[in-house]
């Protein structure tokens, strides 16, 4: 009987307990043992690559490891370690045995402690790491460890496995290093937290990886699932399994070509004349397409760091600068779209010397009367400041407007100034004879090139584009930008009339013979201004700049080169015209642009007869 | 009777020991059964898990050679060999250049008067 009872109060009990872990504790307790083995686990996308218009690789993702050692398994073998592994983390042997030596130190509770963590290299490439492991499971010491007691051997066995080991994490690579560098940018690897965890994540800090971080920065995916004691993953237990979306790629309109054709340029250019700075751009003006686009002092994306912020800064958009006489061609075509002037219409250029406003203007010679053609060809300023005069102050500012001064261009890239036109209600009596000369108005050198282009472009202004497309992974298209013009700014006779004077700007009369090429019609104009510094202009101190574009009555490329404070000549004919020439002779070959000049004697319907074996580098 | 009793007995005892036999079969064969399922489904889990890591490595091997291959093409990348190699390739000469002149064309339209441009194409006009 006592034994029934007790039977039935057990049992009653175990009822109990089994409600109360079943029915009454039910939610705590199924969390609590989900905690204890579903495991949470994070995917990081794949950051978009960002590609040239030919597909070349301009920026990609790369995953590298962080090697850390563990110098309590190491005990008294660091140089056996280190002698293995310096060569392949490439760091000095004895340095990388005192970091790998075990450190004792005596702790808050006063117990000696050996160190267990030390990093040894960041930045390893994963197959580095992968012949690491190969020599550290390689090792050998100079000891039967088959005859040596149990715990020996496991220290052996800790030390090949355990004993070094890594973390992974993504790194953004430019593999081209300073090719394109102001207009890529660079990214930076950080953390970001999503539900509690820390996932590893590159961040776009300036240039194309800025602006379209959130396109090329794709969505984590994630996995619910469970691990054995092991760690390893129970598949079959696997709940909710959602595969990260990569990054869009993206295509530039940049042609790597043609943009390391205007870098070499470019650094011949800072050898030669040592300027401050240098920068050029290659713009299709149809499109409004940039085939290329540099600055120097440059930096290389892959360590920003190392690079000072002068160096990173895309000078084309963030520095305005007085544009001098290229700016003429913009308020003449105006004057001409308005019918003001004609070419032909001619000009008293009082001898060199006009004053005006209290003021006097100079010529860089002493003109007498010069056609508007003229006026271009040998850059007046007096014949040019005329023109203005005879505008308007209204019409003046109106044309500058039209020609996108003042305003942003819409290019895809951070940073982008106005430039400083001021309104003719801040006009002092001079500004009207000064600005169509260039003067008392400050431009970006893209807001310069855009406006020739527009010339070029028989008088339409265009939105710079330098995307082209973005391309999943398996690339297939996912968008696609086109051209956008952005208003008319004169007429195509206007423009037309004006191509016409700029075409004489590189002749032997012109300022800028030395930008004619041998087989193309050239347009251009050059440009020599004063700097300004603390509102005066200082003498020797020039911004000096050619703006071209060929062949001139169907432009297919529109090249600016711009140098700030060269030395050893400082006319834009002189120092920028001549770079204009070397860009566009290789960029009119590497695009098979057909010439607009026949060739002198042409031995039959076929042109020319190769007189050399045909050595060509073009991709 | 008694005998007939016996017969009965016999055959009512060899019956039920022969359904609790197969009931028991089909009870451990489902137990089996049921393990043999398990272990197969960890098995694949498992071989599931090679592969994946198998093919998360070949796509990351994937990724190195094309950047490699990207490498090898870079005009920065090929400038530099070929200065290294000395091979002393240039841009060809104008007078290296064959240029082809184009047939008259049939269409009585000249080339440039046709709205080529994006300005034509867009409909801007004064």
């Amino acid at each position: 009987m006592f034994v029934a009872l007790a039977l039935i109060l057990a049992f009653v009990g175990l009822g109990y307990r089994l409600v109360d872990l079943q029915i009454l504790r039910h939610e705590p307790l199924k969390a609590l043992a989900q905690r204890n083995t579903q495991r949470e686990f994070l995917f990081e996308p794949r950051r978009g690559d960002i590609l040239d218009v030919k597909g070349n690789l301009l920026a990609t993702s790369a995953s590298v490891k962080v090697v850390c050692a563990d110098p309590s398994l190491i005990g008294n073998h660091a140089p056996e370690v280190a002698r293995a592994i310096a060569p392949l983390l490439q760091l000095n042997e004895s340095e990388l045995i005192q970091k790998l030596t075990p450190r004792t130190r005596v702790n808050d509770r006063g117990i000696v402690v050996t160190n267990s963590y030390v990093r040894l290299r960041t930045r390893v490439p994963v197959e580095t790491w992968d012949l690491i492991k190969t020599n550290m499971a390689g090792l050998t010491f100079d000891v039967d460890e088959s005859k040596l007691p149990r715990k020996e051997q496991t220290f052996y066995n800790n030390l090949r496995k355990k004993a070094l080991f890594a973390e992974e994490y993504p790194i953004r690579v430019y593999p081209n290093k300073t090719l394109a560098a102001h207009i890529l940018g660079f990214a930076v690897t950080g953390e970001r937290k999503i539900d509690e965890h820390l996932i590893n994540e590159i961040q776009g800090r300036e240039g194309i990886e800025l602006v379209l971080n959130s396109k090329l920065s794709g969505v984590p995916g994630w996995r619910l699932t469970e691990t054995d004691r092991r760690g390893r993953e129970l598949v079959s237990f696997r709940t909710q399994d959602v595969e990260p979306r990569e990054g869009v790629n993206v295509v530039l309109t940049i042609d790597s070509f043609i943009q390391n054709v205007i870098e070499s340029v470019l650094a011949d250019l800072m050898e030669k004349h040592t300027p401050i700075s240098a920068s050029a751009m290659v713009i299709r003006p149809r499109t409004g397409e940039i085939l290329a686009m540099a600055s120097y002092p440059t930096f290389d994306p892959n360590s920003p760091g190392a690079a000072s912020a002068d160096a990173r800064r895309n000078r084309n958009i963030t520095d305005v600068v007085e544009p001098g006489s290229t700016f003429k061609a913009m308020v003449v075509s105006s004057a001409l779209n308005d019918g003001t002037v004609k070419l032909s219409d001619t000009f008293f250029c009082e001898n060199g010397r006009f004053l005006y406003g209290g003021r006097i203007l100079h010529d860089h010679e002493s003109y007498g009367n010069l056609t508007v053609k003229e006026i271009i060809m040998k850059s007046s300023n007096i014949g040019s400041a005329k023109i203005g005069i005879l505008m308007g102050e209204n019409r003046v500012f109106e044309s500058m407007t039209e020609f996108g001064f003042g305003q942003k261009s819409g290019i895809t890239l951070p940073g982008e100034v106005r430039g400083i036109v001021h309104p003719v209600k801040n006009w002092s009596k001079v500004t009207i004879a000064q600005v169509p000369m260039g003067h008392g108005v400050a431009v970006t050198r893209l807001q310069m090139a855009m406006a020739m282009s527009a010339i070029a472009n028989r008088g339409v202004l265009m939105r710079p584009m330098l995307v082209d497309r973005l391309e999943d992974a398996s690339g297939t298209i996912v968008g696609k930008y086109a051209p956008q013009a952005v208003r008319r700014v004169v007429s195509e006779a206007a423009a037309a009339d004006m191509v016409e004077a700029l075409k004489s700007v590189v002749s032997t009369n012109g300022t800028a013979p030395k930008a004619r090429m041998e087989r193309y019609t050239v347009a251009g104009k050059t440009g020599t201004a004063q700097k300004v510094e603390g509102g005066r202009y200082v003498r020797g101190k020039y911004v000096s700049s050619f703006i071209g574009f060929f062949p001139a009555d169907n432009p297919e490329l529109c090249i600016s080169v711009v140098l700030d404070e060269p030395k050893e000549g400082y006319y834009g004919g002189q120092v920028a015209a001549p770079a204009f020439r070397k860009i566009a002779e290789r960029a009119a070959s590497y695009l098979n642009i057909r010439p607009d000049i026949e060739e002198k004697n042409p031995s039959s319907d076929v042109v020319s007869q190769p007189e050399q074996p045909r050595v060509a580098l073009t991709r | 009777m008694a005998r007939n009793r016996r017969h009965q007995t016999a055959a009512i005892r060899f019956g039920p020991a022969i359904k609790a036999f197969l009931l028991c079969l089909v009870i451990g064969g489902f137990g089996i059964g049921y393990v043999w399922q398990q272990s197969q489904i960890d098995e694949l889990g498992a071989q599931i898990r090679i592969r994946e890591n198998e093919l998360n490595k070949l796509v990351e091997e994937n990724r190195i050679r094309r950047r490699s291959l990207n490498n090898m093409f870079s005009p920065p990348f090929l400038e530099r060999r070929i200065r290294e190699l000395n091979l002393g390739l240039v841009q060809p000469q104008p007078s290296q250049k064959w240029v082809l002149r184009e047939l008259p064309p049939d269409d009585p339209a000249p080339m440039q008067n046709r709205p080529r441009d994006y300005a034509a194409r867009s409909g801007i006009m004064d």
